[in-house]
C-alpha cells in the first residue's frame, strides 16, 4: 500500500508534482500557460497555507506549497482548508464549491471558464495522491 | 465579427482621447475612480453593445475595464476597442459576483488608500438608463468603505454632449439605413400591396431592408419598429406604438416609425401615409403637420432652446387653429445606444428631465420629434428625424422626403 503523506506537506507536494507531470500531457493541458494559487484558510495548524501551480505551454513547471502569501498567479482561489480537502478527496465538485460562494476566485472569469476542464483534471490527479487530511 | 475600426475610417472614434477627457474631468472633481453603470456610459466608453447589466471602471490614468455578465464578456471584448484583459465577466461564484469582483478591482486601483468613487445615481423615464440600484449602491458602499461614493454622472453627460465627426458619421449612416427601410415599406405598400397586410408585417419589411443595409437591430425599447394604423395613430401623447396584428384598412392613416443601429449610432425616422384614400379633413390635418415640421426643421440652430422652440411652434399651431392636436414638445435626446430622451445636462427645474432653457450648441445631435394626435377623429402623425445642430441651421439626417402620401 502506498505511503500516505500529510495533505499539503512537502512530501505530498513532491508526489503530486510527479503524478501531474506523468498524467497530464501538454495535450491534456491544452498547451496552456497559466498559474493558480489556492489559498487554504484555517488549516489544522491554525495558519494559512497555499498550493501553487504554474504551467507553460501545457508543461507543469512548478508545484509548490508554503505558508503565508503565495507567489503571484493569474488566478487565486481562497477558501477554508476543510472545503479544499473535500474537493481533493472528491467529496464535492469545484462548481458547487465556487457557486456556493465558499471559495473566492480572483482573476478573469472569462479565462477561468476556458480553464475549467483543465482545473478538474488537475483536481482528479491530486485526489489520487494518498494523503492524511 | 470584430468591429475594430482603423483610424482613417470615417466611423473611427478616438476612444483613448474620449477616456482621457473623462479622466481630466475626474481629476477636476477629485474623483479617484469612476464606476459607470448606465448604458449610455458603457456605449460611450467601450463602443460595444452591453445588453446585460454591465459596469465600467475608469481609473485616473490608463485604460478602463468593463465588467459584464460572463456569458457575454468574450463577445463584448470582440466588439470593443478594449482587449480581453479589460473586459471581464462576473458570475454567480465566490469572488466573481459583480459586487465583490468590482469592489476588489477598485480597491486595487486605489492601492490600499481611501478614495472618492464616482458613481451614477439618478432617475430616468427611460427604462434601460442603468443608474445604480439602491441595493447596488449600498452593497458597493459597504464593500468599499471607508471610501466615499459620490454621484458623478454629470462628468459623462458633459463630455458626451457634443459629438465628434466619427460619431456623427455613424448617425448619418444609421439614417441612410433607415431610409432604405422606408423605401422598402413604400414599395411593398404601393399599388394595393397594403391589402391584407398587418402592422407587424410592415415592421418586418422595414427590418429586413435595414438589416440588409447594415443595421444590427431595431434598437428602440418602445417596440422596435413602431407601426400604427387607424385609431392607433391618434393616441393622446402617442409616442409609443409597438406594432400589432391589426390589418391596414382603406381610409386610415398609417404611421411608420422605424429604427436602425449602426455601430451604436441610432437611426430613428417616422413617416406617415394614408391607406387607399383620404378625406379632405384628413388632408387638412396632414397639411398642418407637414407645415409645422418644415417650420421646426427650419428653426433649429445653435442658440435656440427647447422652450423657445415650443413657444414658436405652438404659436404657429395656434394661428393655424390646430394647437389642440400638437403635443407641445419638439425633440428628444439621442446619443450612442442607451442615451435617449433627456437633452443635455441635468440642469433643469425638474430633476432628470430636459432643461427647457438648454441652449443648443453646434454638433449636438438630437431627434426632432413631433406628435400630432386627434383621438376623436382616429388620426395622428409622428415625425422623428435625427438632426445635427449647426451654427445657422440643422442637418436633418434622414433624407426620406417629408410628405404624407396616399398609397393607392
Amino acid at each position: 500500500m502506498a505511503e500516505k503523506h500529510s495533505y499539503l506537506s512537502q512530501e505530498w507536494c513532491t508526489e503530486a508534482e510527479k503524478r501531474l507531470r506523468a498524467e497530464l500531457t501538454p495535450e491534456k493541458m491544452k498547451f496552456l500557460s497559466s498559474s493558480v494559487a489556492y489559498v487554504y484558510v484555517d488549516c489544522p495548524d491554525g495558519k494559512d497555507k497555499y498550493l501553487f501551480f504554474k504551467c507553460e505551454n501545457g508543461e507543469i513547471t512548478e508545484v509548490s506549497v508554503g505558508h503565508g502569501t503565495p507567489p503571484d498567479a493569474e488566478f487565486r482561489i481562497t477558501g477554508p482548508y476543510e472545503l479544499f480537502a473535500r474537493l481533493t478527496k472528491g467529496e464535492i465538485k469545484s462548481q458547487r464549491a465556487l457557486m456556493s460562494g465558499k471559495l473566492k476566485l480572483k482573476g478573469s472569469m472569462v479565462k477561468a471558464l476556458k480553464l475549467a476542464s483543465v482545473a478538474d483534471r488537475i483536481s482528479k490527479v491530486l485526489g489520487t495522491v494518498p494523503a492524511v487530511y | 465579427m470584430s468591429r475594430k475600426i482603423e483610424k482613417n475610417d470615417p466611423y473611427a472614434i478616438d476612444f483613448p482621447k474620449r477616456v482621457s477627457q473623462i479622466q481630466q474631468e475626474m481629476a477636476r472633481e477629485n474623483i479617484d475612480v469612476y464606476l459607470g453603470s448606465r448604458l449610455r456610459t458603457l456605449s460611450w466608453v467601450s463602443d460595444a453593445f452591453c445588453p446585460w447589466r454591465s459596469y465600467v471602471v475608469i481609473p485616473p490614468l490608463g485604460v478602463p475595464t468593463v465588467f459584464t455578465f460572463v456569458i457575454d464578456a468574450a463577445r463584448v471584448a470582440d466588439d470593443s476597442w478594449l482587449d480581453e484583459d479589460h473586459v471581464l465577466g462576473y458570475a454567480p461564484m465566490g469572488g466573481m459576483d459583480q459586487i465583490t469582483q468590482i469592489a476588489d478591482f477598485i480597491k486595487d486601483q486605489l492601492k490600499g488608500k481611501t478614495g472618492r468613487i464616482g458613481v451614477e445615481n439618478g432617475m430616468s423615464n427611460y427604462l434601460p438608463e442603468g443608474n445604480l440600484t439602491h441595493y447596488e449602491h449600498e452593497a458597493f458602499r459597504a464593500a468599499l468603505a471607508p471610501s466615499e461614493l459620490v454621484n458623478a454622472h454629470s462628468i459623462l453627460d458633459r463630455v458626451s454632449l457634443i459629438k465628434d465627426e466619427g460619431t456623427i458619421n455613424r448617425f448619418r449612416k444609421a439614417s441612410r439605413i433607415v431610409d432604405e427601410g422606408h423605401k422598402a415599406v413604400r414599395d411593398a405598400l404601393s399599388n394595393g400591396g397594403w391589402k391584407g397586410m398587418t402592422e407587424t408585417e410592415v415592421a418586418g419589411i422595414a427590418a429586413l431592408a435595414m438589416r440588409r443595409a447594415g443595421s444590427v437591430w431595431e434598437w428602440s425599447f418602445t417596440g422596435g419598429n413602431e407601426i400604427a394604423s387607424g385609431y392607433r395613430t391618434g393616441f393622446a401623447g402617442g409616442a409609443c406604438t409597438p406594432p400589432t396584428t391589426k390589418k391596414l384598412k382603406a381610409g386610415e392613416p398609417l404611421m411608420v416609425d422605424i429604427h436602425a443601429m449602426f455601430k451604436l449610432a441610432l437611426g430613428d425616422h417616422s413617416h406617415n401615409y394614408f391607406i387607399g384614400r383620404a378625406t379632405k379633413r384628413q388632408l387638412w390635418h396632414a397639411q398642418n403637420f407637414v407645415d409645422i415640421v418644415k417650420l421646426t426643421l427650419k428653426t433649429y440652430k445653435a442658440g435656440v432652446s427647447p422652450v423657445t422652440m415650443a413657444e414658436q411652434m405652438m404659436d404657429f399651431a395656434e394661428e393655424r387653429e390646430f394647437a389642440e392636436y400638437m403635443v407641445p414638445g419638439f425633440e428628444h435626446g439621442i446619443g450612442m445606444l442607451g442615451d435617449e430622451w433627456r437633452i443635455g445636462m441635468n440642469s433643469g427645474p425638474l430633476a432628470y428631465w430636459t432643461d427647457p432653457e438648454h441652449c443648443y450648441q453646434e454638433n449636438e445631435v438630437l431627434i426632432c420629434a413631433m406628435q400630432y394626435a386627434c383621438p376623436q377623429e382616429n388620426i395622428g402623425f409622428r415625425y422623428e428625424n435625427p438632426i445635427v445642430i449647426k451654427k445657422d441651421k440643422c442637418e436633418a439626417l434622414s433624407k426620406f422626403g417629408l410628405r404624407i402620401e396616399v398609397l393607392e
